[in-house]
């Protein structure tokens, strides 16, 4: 290769795992986030249903 | 005992309906982002090399910096942490104001999605200064004044968890959420205020090209609408958690009346 073309693009292939893990970690938190607020969600409204049909039948009685 | 109706937190208005969408948004948005940092935002060039060539058109003559691609995410999660950090303030006052707990949950809610960006800016920020500067870590004003600011986000938490008493703990924790808010415009600004920052100053150093600029403004659209879904996902479910309580109290009364 061309050593000025070297030159140029010498810090482009060792920066390469730097900005993958940049990116993969903060794309990771973002969706670990999500992944918990969404399932923990999903999980108080089935809870909410249960009791609300509870309360429902104890007032019809 | 009065037949007095138990009155249960309210859960599900307008905006988490939207939030769906905005998550969407926000995804595709942060997508296009982080295509456009790579396939049209041009290189940064670093130190000058012996000579000159044409690569693209262009006569280069310097070293092609491609870890600067992190900065197109990098400083608008930055930025929506201190967006968050000040709808945190905001309601944190309205809380001490009217001793509504709305606004303490509301304050609770929007601090731990400023906890989620302050994490995501120091992996990103962290990670680029390993290869730019060789180093995890160095007490350079703004890396310090912003590792201040995630202390005092992660004491707001571990004072939640300390105090039992709802009002007292929603009154310390406001005054933290705003002390955490006096940080933001001193880490904002340190750069500016002492000169002799390595941490690299944007509008100090000229601005940024049309490219770099609107690649940032679509990465910091789509985290912005990305923070506000998180933010509406997170607060309805602490609603919905404080709505289930009170209906297992109504369990409880209707109980005790059979």
């Amino acid at each position: 290769m061309n050593p000025v073309l070297a030159d140029i693009y010498s810090t482009v292939i060792p920066s390469m795992p730097f900005i993958i893990a940049a990116y993969a970690l903060m794309w990771a938190v973002l969706l670990i986030y999500v992944f918990v607020s969404i399932s923990g969600l999903k999980k108080t409204e089935k809870q909410i249903a249960v009791l609300e049909e509870a309360v429902a039948e104890l007032k019809a009685e | 005992m009065t037949n007095k109706p138990v009155k249960l937190p309210e859960a599900g208005q307008w905006p988490d309906k939207v939030a769906p969408w905005a998550l969407l948004a926000g995804i595709v948005l942060s997508t296009l982002g982080f295509l456009m940092a790579f396939l049209y935002a041009g290189p940064v060039n670093g130190a000058a090399v012996d000579g000159v060539e044409l690569i693209g058109g262009q006569m280069v003559a310097n070293k092609l910096l491609l870890s600067q691609k992190i900065f197109y995410f990098h400083m608008p999660v930055a930025l929506v942490s201190f967006c968050a950090l000040a709808f945190a303030c905001y309601y944190s006052v309205r809380f001490l104001a009217t001793k509504n707990q709305r606004f303490d949950t509301c304050a609770k809610v929007c601090m731990e999605i400023s906890l989620v960006f302050v994490i995501c800016t120091m992996i990103t920020g962290d990670l680029w200064e390993r290869f730019e500067w060789g180093v995890w870590w160095t007490w350079e004003p703004r890396l310090t004044t912003y590792l201040i600011l995630m202390l005092i986000v992660i004491a707001y938490f571990v004072l939640r968890n300390a105090i039992d008493e709802p009002e007292r703990c929603g009154v310390y924790a406001a005054v933290i959420a705003i002390i955490a808010m006096v940080d933001v415009p001193i880490c904002f600004m340190i750069t500016r205020l002492i000169p002799s920052s390595v941490h690299p100053v944007v509008l100090r150093e000229g601005g940024m090209s049309g490219d770099m600029g609107m690649t940032v403004a679509v990465c910091l659209a789509g985290l912005l609408l990305v923070g506000f879904a998180l933010y509406r996902f997170r607060f309805r479910q602490v609603r919905l958690q404080e709505r289930l309580q009170a209906l297992k109290d109504e369990v409880e009364v209707l109980e005790e009346r059979r």
